[in-house]
This record gives C-alpha cells, structure tokens and sequence, in this order.
C-alpha cells in the first residue's frame, strides 16, 4: 500500500475502522497474521533472524487522524460539528469535507466578508460557529444523512508538487504506517512487534493497551511532527526542517528519549549516510510517553517526519524525510 | 445543455479582474452555439447578439465573468511567496486552502501556510490571520520559484467543483458565472421562443473591482433596457433573513438604482409563469453592474435579478440549480414578452 492511498482513507481517531480494515487486509495479503487488540490495535509480531534470546521490539505509528465529528443540526439543515482531535478552526473556513462513511460532500462556509464588521473580521470563527452544509435543506434531512456522532474527514486528495514534496491530510500519522509496512518487509535481527495504534490524536489511548499487552524490551514510535521552516518564523521556533531528514527527539512535553537510544540513532544515521535531525524544542506530545511508562518502564525513542501546517487539511512534507525515517529505523533495529 | 458541465468547466477557468481572456474565450465559445454573433471587446467583454424582429427593444443582459484572486507580492529567500488579493478576498478563507499560482511556465501546486498557533501569542491565537502573515508554499527554494514565478502572477483557488445534496454545487468564482449560466440557458430557452427584442448577452469584465467591464459594454451596446443578473446573499447559520434570502427562489431588488416600473414588469413575469420571487430593498447603490448600466449614456432603464449564493466570496459557493433553472426560465419570458411597447407607461 503506498502513501497516497494510506493518507486518503477516513478515519479520525475513534473511527478507525475504515484504516484498520485496509491495513488488515493489506498484512494478510503479505502473509502477515495480523491481530486486534482490546483498544483496537493491528499488531503484527515477526520473529528476528538473530539468536536467541532476541530484543523484542515495539515500532508503534497511530492509524487515526484528526477529524470533526457531528454534534447537532440546525433548524435549516447544518450540521454542527466539533473536533476529533486538535484541530485550529481558522484551517477550516471555506474548506471540502467528506461526511460519514459514505463520504458525502460537504463544505464548511463562512458569511460574506461583504456583511461583516470590522470585528468580525478579527473574531475567531470557533467550534460555536462553524457548520458542515450538505446540501439538507431541513433539519430531519441532516438527521438522516449525518445522525449525531458521524465522523468528518477533510477532502483533500494526495498531490505530489515541488522538489519531491507532498501535500494531503493524515501524513501524522499515516507516513508512520507506511515506514512500518516496509519495515515489515526486510530481514530484521530482532523480534518485531509492528502496531499500528488507535486513538493517539485524542490522548495516546490505544498504545498505552499496546505496550502493556506486548511487553517490549524496547519502543521506537514513528511519527509525523510539527515543522515550521517556511515564513515569519524566527529560526529558534523552527523545530526542524523539511529536507534535512527524519528528526529524532530528546525530549518533548511527553517524554525524555532513553539517551543511550538517541544516541545510538544520531550515530548511525552520521555512520550510514542517512539524513537526520534533532527536534530542536520541547513542543508537542506523542505515544512516546505513554510507552516509556508502561508497567516497569520501556526505553523508548521517537523519530518523526517532519510536518509543515499539521492538523490542516493541507500538510506537507518532503519524501525524502520519509525514507530517512525508514532507512534510519531499520538500520537502528539492525544495531541494537 | 449540461449546466452541470458548464459550471465546472466556467469556474475552472482562469479569469480574474483584468485579466478575463481566458474565461472570455470559454464563453464566447458557448454562446456562439446559441446566438447570431459573439465579439469579444477590448476590455474582454463577452457581447453575444441575438437578432430581434425589429419591432422590440434592444435589451442588454448581464453577468460578470471576473473572478476574486489573489496576486504575487513578494517571494521571499526560503522560497514561500507573499500575495495580495483582487478583489475582496476574506483572508479567513486563507490558511490551510490549496491554490494555482499561474507562472511563466504554467500553474504551479501550492498551498497556504501559516504561523502554527502554538507559536502564537494568546492574543494572536484569539485573532484571525491577516494576509500578509500567510504565504504560499510551493515546495520549492527561492531560485527555482524565482524562475517561473513573478511578482504580480496570478493565484487562484484549486477547490474543485463539488456536487451536494438537494441539486446544489458548490464551487469558487459561481459569482457570478452561475448568472452566465443563466444567461446562457436563456438563450438556449429563446431559440424556442418567439422575441422581438434584440438580445445582447454580456458577461462582463471587472465587475469586482467597481464595474468596469460593464460600464463599456453598454456604451458599445447602446440598450434600451437592462437586466442585470448576479448573486445575492443566501440564508445560512450567521446570516439571517434581515440581509438574505432564501436559496431556493431568484431575488428582486427595489430601491433608487431599479426601475421601478421595469421591476414590476419582471415581478409580473414571474407570477404569470409561477416562478417563486424573494425581494431586497437597496436603498443606495445595488453593488452590482446595475449601478453602472443605469447611468449609461442618457440612462437605461435597469432592474436587477440575483440568485441567491451561500459563502460569497469563498471558494465554497454554493448555489441551488433549480434556482439557477427557475431564474433561466423566468429570464427568458421576461425577453420573450417585451415589444415596442415595453416603454409606453414607464414613466408615468
């Protein structure tokens, strides 16, 4: 499966099964014996090629996305919506959205800036305001089409534009799953515990059952972090940067990387040729936490693309930084 | 006639204020189909003349077919490339939208990128984006933009044309080329119709930035009446029947810049042929080429009839095709019916 058709499937985070079903079926047709966990996980565990007794380690990417979610309708047929994971409002003006499995078209409108005040042009559009138009023309048609609870994607297809960058949606995380579906598919010394987990946009719900259930002596979690390398951006807020590989973390608001592990990672992407980073500041917060501290406490690492306008309909990254992701992990799990 | 075809194909075309020939060309072509002489003006204007028996008027209808944009300010040395707009773009609809940004060498893929707003101050986080803030990221460093783009190119939405519930699409630039559509599915219905006015079809050029376009069609045209055709505001969460209408019925303008008279006559039209009307009052200027055809040469007598569009000005329109349907057919009649008489009572 490749990048484009991972980021385009709908499933914000509680609503995985559409991104579970094709990642099952896409292990079972590699040969793969997938399995579902109690927070809804896809765990594949593939036995090393080293000797016994073997590292067993948990590579972990979240499957969900960020999302709206319907929480009402409007007596003229709107749908009021709220977010499935953080989500700023001000991306979501004038935007296409798919509704519901189904993937129904709809669009998130705002009033004309003919008719607003100069405070209206300053005030945030917020949760409160916003409204999914699908076309109903009374509140029982937007019942019926989009009963509350029905989950909202953005429509934006995957584009790859410029020197070897692509936009889309869902690139935190499904750029993870995809390095780990590779991963899959090479020789590795150590035992694998492949998960592709549930829930992390909304709290690191579905790895903290993952870690505690597989036990691993090691967590490498793979993903997608925030990068902000083009604009008014002073350079000691840029994080990272696109084009200069995958960005390996010392510590971010959720863990302090075990530091014999990013160590270990620096040196053999400087020994291989492999182009990495290090996220230069605390921000942000992944399953990296929640693994580390899994009952008596797993060394863990996070290495990320980098992820210019996340949690937007419109996310880029650079292709290249996904390979070094890739390239960066198995040489890491060759060495340990 | 696909008007489903032709709304896709209008609102993908390149054609912002001041630079229209693209958009120009697409619908000189549809109305050659449908009339007895197409000419485009110098100021790319589209004038499509439907031959009269020569006992009518010579009426003028009118839609614009410029489009809102943005423009190429600056491109700046880590590559992103800073814009102006053309025409009244809200910047709310700004950050996270994919865009065109039209180069020497063809359009480029680009998207606009903002601060992140764990970056921002708590104040700036309660505010909304000013333009001159946002960039547009093309994924390329400044030397390779610098080769095909230039300062003061054009940047356009890339939202496609979307399909919803209840027959209604949405799509950027409908305002206000569904009102071409109109005009073209008029013309499609007068073909079948007995007229005895002389028709002049005008989409006109640079109606977003005060207009212009209009205001030398009906010189060149020299009309005896017009009827304008544009979008108004349409209800939706926000905005309330005080400032719009229903989505689902054409709108009736009164107010100084509508002959009053002329709009009676179109009312009527609409009651005789069941045709659903909502009405606005504009107690100045209607905001629309009205105001530029009424004043022309020694005056035209002008009236105003809009379809109702949710999201103005946002690359999400949405309009209603049955309005769109109704419109063309209320349209047609209203030409259909006028003869030498039309002007008999209506000033008195």
């Amino acid at each position: 499966m490749d990048l484009k058709t991972l980021t385009e499937i709908n499933a914000p985070s509680g609503h995985e099964q559409p991104i579970r079903r094709a990642l099952l079926a896409e292990l079972k047709e590699k040969g793969f014996n997938p399995t579902i966990d109690r927070m809804g996980n896809v765990i594949v565990v593939k036995e090393g090629t080293g000797d016994a007794p073997r590292k067993r380690v948990l590579v972990s990417a979240h499957m969900d996305e960020v999302g709206l979610i319907v929480t009402g309708h409007t007596d003229g047929g709107f749908l009021k919506v709220t977010q499935a994971g953080g989500i700023d409002p001000r991306v979501l003006i004038s935007k296409r959205v798919l509704v519901g499995d189904d993937g129904i078209p709809g669009v998130i409108g705002a009033v004309a800036i003919h008719l607003q005040s100069a405070a209206d042009r300053q005030r945030v559009m917020g949760y409160r305001d916003i409204c999914v138009d699908i076309g109903a023309t009374d509140k029982k048609e937007a019942e019926r089409k989009a009963p509350k609870g029905t989950y909202i994607s953005f429509d934006t297809p995957y584009v790859e534009y410029g020197e070897g960058y692509a936009c889309g949606k869902a690139f935190d995380d499904r750029v993870g799953c995809w390095t780990i579906l590779r991963l899959l598919q090479e020789e590795l010394p150590v035992d694998l515990v492949a998960a592709f987990v549930s829930e992390e946009e909304v709290g690191c719900r579905g790895a903290k059952g993952a870690a505690f259930a597989q036990e691993p002596d090691i967590g490498i979690v793979l993903e997608g972090t925030t990068c902000n390398d083009l604009g008014d951006i002073p350079q000691t807020a840029q994080v990272c940067q696109t084009g200069k590989g995958v960005a390996v973390s010392f510590m971010d608001n959720a863990s302090i990387a075990n530091r014999s592990l990013f160590r270990k990672a620096l040196e053999i992407g400087e020994k291989e040729g492999i182009a990495c980073q290090v996220k230069s500041s605390v921000s942000g917060g992944n399953d990296g936490g929640v693994i580390q501290r899994a009952r008596e406490g797993i060394p863990t690492l996070v290495l990320s693309v980098p992820c210019r306008y996340i949690h937007s309909p419109s996310t880029v990254i650079k292709l290249s930084d996904a390979e070094s992701q890739f390239e960066l992990t198995k040489a890491l799990l060759k060495a340990l | 006639m696909d008007i489903r075809k032709i709304l896709s194909e209008a609102t993908s075309t390149l054609g912002v204020s001041g630079q229209e020939a693209g958009v120009a060309a697409y619908f000189a072509e549809q109305f050659r189909l449908l009339v007895d002489e197409v000419r485009v003006d110098a100021m790319y204007n589209v004038i499509a003349h439907k031959k009269g028996s020569g006992n009518g008027p010579k009426i003028m209808l009118c839609a614009h077919l410029d489009e809102i944009a943005l423009m190429v300010m600056r491109i700046e040395d880590d590559g992103s490339v800073r814009f102006g707009s053309v025409g009244g773009v809200d910047p709310r609809i700004l950050p996270g939208s994919r865009v065109w940004v039209h180069g020497t060498k063809g359009k480029l893929f680009g998207t606009i990128g903002a601060l992140p707003p764990h970056l921002m101050s708590e104040e700036d986080r309660n505010n909304n984006y000013k333009m001159d803030k946002l960039h547009v990221d093309l994924g390329m460093c400044a030397g390779k933009v610098r080769e095909q783009v230039r300062v003061g190119d054009l940047i356009t939405f890339n939202t496609p044309f979307t399909e919803l519930a209840g027959n209604q699409v949405a799509a950027k630039s409908l305002d206000d080329r569904a009102c071409v559509a109109i005009m073209l599915r008029a013309a499609e219905r007068l073909q079948r119709m007995a007229c005895d006015a002389e028709v002049y079809f005008v989409c006109s050029a640079q109606e977003e930035v005060g207009g212009r376009g209009a205001m030398t069609a009906a010189f060149g045209v020299d009309p005896d009446l017009a009827v304008v055709l544009d979008v108004d505001f349409a209800l939706t969460p926000g905005c309330g029947p005080d400032v719009a209408a229903p989505l689902d019925a054409m709108v009736v303008t009164h107010g100084p810049f509508v002959q009053p008279k002329l709009n009676k006559r179109l009312i009527d039209c609409a009651h005789a042929h069941h045709v659903k009307l909502s009405e606005n009052v504009a107690g100045r200027s209607t905001g629309t080429d009205a105001d530029e055809i009424g004043v022309n040469r020694g005056g035209v007598p002008t009236v105003l009839l809009s379809l109702p569009e949710k999201y103005m000005h946002t690359s999400v329109e949405t309009i209603s095709l049955d309005t769109l349907e109704e419109g063309a057919r209320l349209l047609s009649h209203f030409v259909s019916e006028l003869d030498a008489g039309w002007e008999d009572d209506l000033w008195i």
